[in-house]
């Protein structure tokens, strides 16, 4: 019997060894799978995402914020006081996703106090989250080191949010992802919005019209991992924030694109117009606002 | 066929040794190819990582902060994502050591095809500048003269 316990906690071992020597030996081989233990019907051979989303960087508005020259503006973050007050997953999982976000805006700025306060609670919450191996200490030392540089800490700090995504993926914490997704998404949405109130610009409505073709994404991502129905409030209010951007009008008109095969280069040469009124821009400020404020409320 | 024939004797009460041993088998066997498909995915991003490095301009592509993954057996992975105008984007695949498993496509909304690397040799990134916003469908499989079945990673960076 002792013999056959061994066999048993032998076999998982040598199984994996001898899968891992085999790669890159016969790359064309080792990559199928015996069709005899091929099963269609096994969770195992499904695509284990289902659906596959995709969420803009809250960086991307971040970088449109500075390309237009307006000045930094603290009073856009969250308070980094409040961070203590988040107890449970679904509350820092949504605030990591706005302090990432208010991180991304500080540190293109160059506001070094401010984005090493912001670096603290982002690593407050991934603490809490278990996301220790994305945002550890080397990295922290390394945000640190280059807090003079931002393109560097822009790298940094993106590259540790994919780590994390990847993680929570893997670790089946796809409701966790998505939340942090949805938070930055909402808080980069509320900079541009904060911003165009102040200094009204072609350039920010844009932007805010576009993301039309994003809250889809968001609302659909939200329902797909809705553990326990804690989504359901946020949906709601996103669903009601929908209707406002079903009111923009978006034009396209598609030019072939043009390839330069030796740069690997495409130029996408298509036309597009976004169509928003001031009033449609005023309902989405006011929405965002709400949202925002039932996300980071202590 | 043969997964039958283990059923049957499965329930023979004279082989509740050989039932044992078969349960453990195929728990393990699931097992080990779980533990070996999660492997396999990890250090295939970890190879897509790379190609997001070094741009023309001496600059890495910034990660948009997601890792899109999928597990696929002839079959195709889709999803939505926006190119904001002002920007350059790389599209990186990876399905393993070799460079040329992948294919993806990029259509418009229409459906008009923007961009397929089964033109250019499966080329593992592309980069696409893009003047006009644009919501874009991502197509991605494998090639099916390379590789039937396995962890397919696409990553998405972009310089401003």
């Amino acid at each position: 019997m002792k013999r056959f316990k061994f066999q048993l906690l032998a076999l998982p071992v040598i199984g994996c060894l001898s899968l891992y020597s085999c790669e890159d030996e016969n790359p064309i081989e080792d990559d199928t799978i015996d069709k005899e233990v091929f099963d269609p019907n096994s969770a195992l051979n499904t695509i284990f995402d289902g659906k596959i989303f995709s969420i803009p960087s809250p960086v991307q508005t971040a970088y449109l914020i500075k390309n237009l020259d307006l000045s930094f503006d603290a009073s856009l973050g969250n308070d980094v006081k409040n961070v203590g007050e988040y107890v449970t997953e679904y509350q820092q999982s949504l605030n990591l996703g706005v302090y990432g976000a208010d991180l991304g805006y500080s540190a293109l700025y160059d506001q070094k106090n401010i984005t090493l306060q912001y670096l603290s609670v982002v690593q407050n919450l991934t603490n809490q989250l278990g996301l220790d191996a994305a945002f550890s200490s080397e990295f922290l030392e390394n945000f640190e080191m280059n807090s003079e540089n931002e393109q560097e800490m822009i790298q940094l700090m993106s590259e540790a949010f994919k780590q994390a995504d990847n993680f929570l993926k893997h670790a089946n914490r796809k409701q966790t992802s998505a939340l942090i997704l949805t938070g930055g998404w909402i808080e980069s949405i509320n900079f541009a919005c904060q911003l165009n109130a102040k200094n009204p610009s072609d350039k920010i409505k844009r932007r805010i019209g576009e993301q039309k073709q994003t809250i889809g994404s968001i609302i659909d991502i939200l329902r797909e991992y809705n553990s326990e129905n804690q989504n359901d409030t946020i949906i709601k209010q996103l669903e009601e924030l929908k209707l406002s951007f079903d009111k923009v009008m978006i034009t396209y008109e598609f030019v072939a694109p043009d390839t330069d095969q030796e740069n690997k280069l495409t130029n996408l040469r298509h036309k597009s117009e976004v169509i928003i009124e001031d009033s449609v821009i005023n309902e989405i400020e006011n929405k965002i606002k709400t949202i925002r404020s039932s996300i980071i409320k202590v | 066929m043969k997964l039958k024939i283990k059923l049957k004797l499965f329930v023979h009460p004279s082989l509740k040794y050989k039932q044992m041993k078969i349960t453990y088998l195929l728990i393990i066997a699931f097992f080990t190819f779980g533990v070996a498909q999660a492997q396999d995915c990890e250090r295939i991003v970890k190879d897509c990582e790379e190609l997001l490095k070094s741009s023309d301009n001496g600059k890495d592509f910034i990660s948009d902060g997601q890792v899109y993954t999928a597990f696929l057996d002839r079959e195709k992975a889709e999803f939505k994502t926006i190119f904001y105008g002002g920007a350059t984007y790389r599209l990186a695949a990876s399905a393993g050591s070799r460079e040329n498993f992948v294919i993806f496509t990029i259509k418009d909304q229409e459906g008009n095809i923007l961009y397929s690397n089964r033109n250019y040799r499966n080329s593992p990134y592309w980069d696409f500048k893009v003047d006009n916003t644009i919501p874009v469908i991502i197509t991605t499989e494998l090639d099916l003269d390379l590789k039937v079945t396995g962890c397919v990673v696409m990553l998405i960076g972009f310089n401003n």
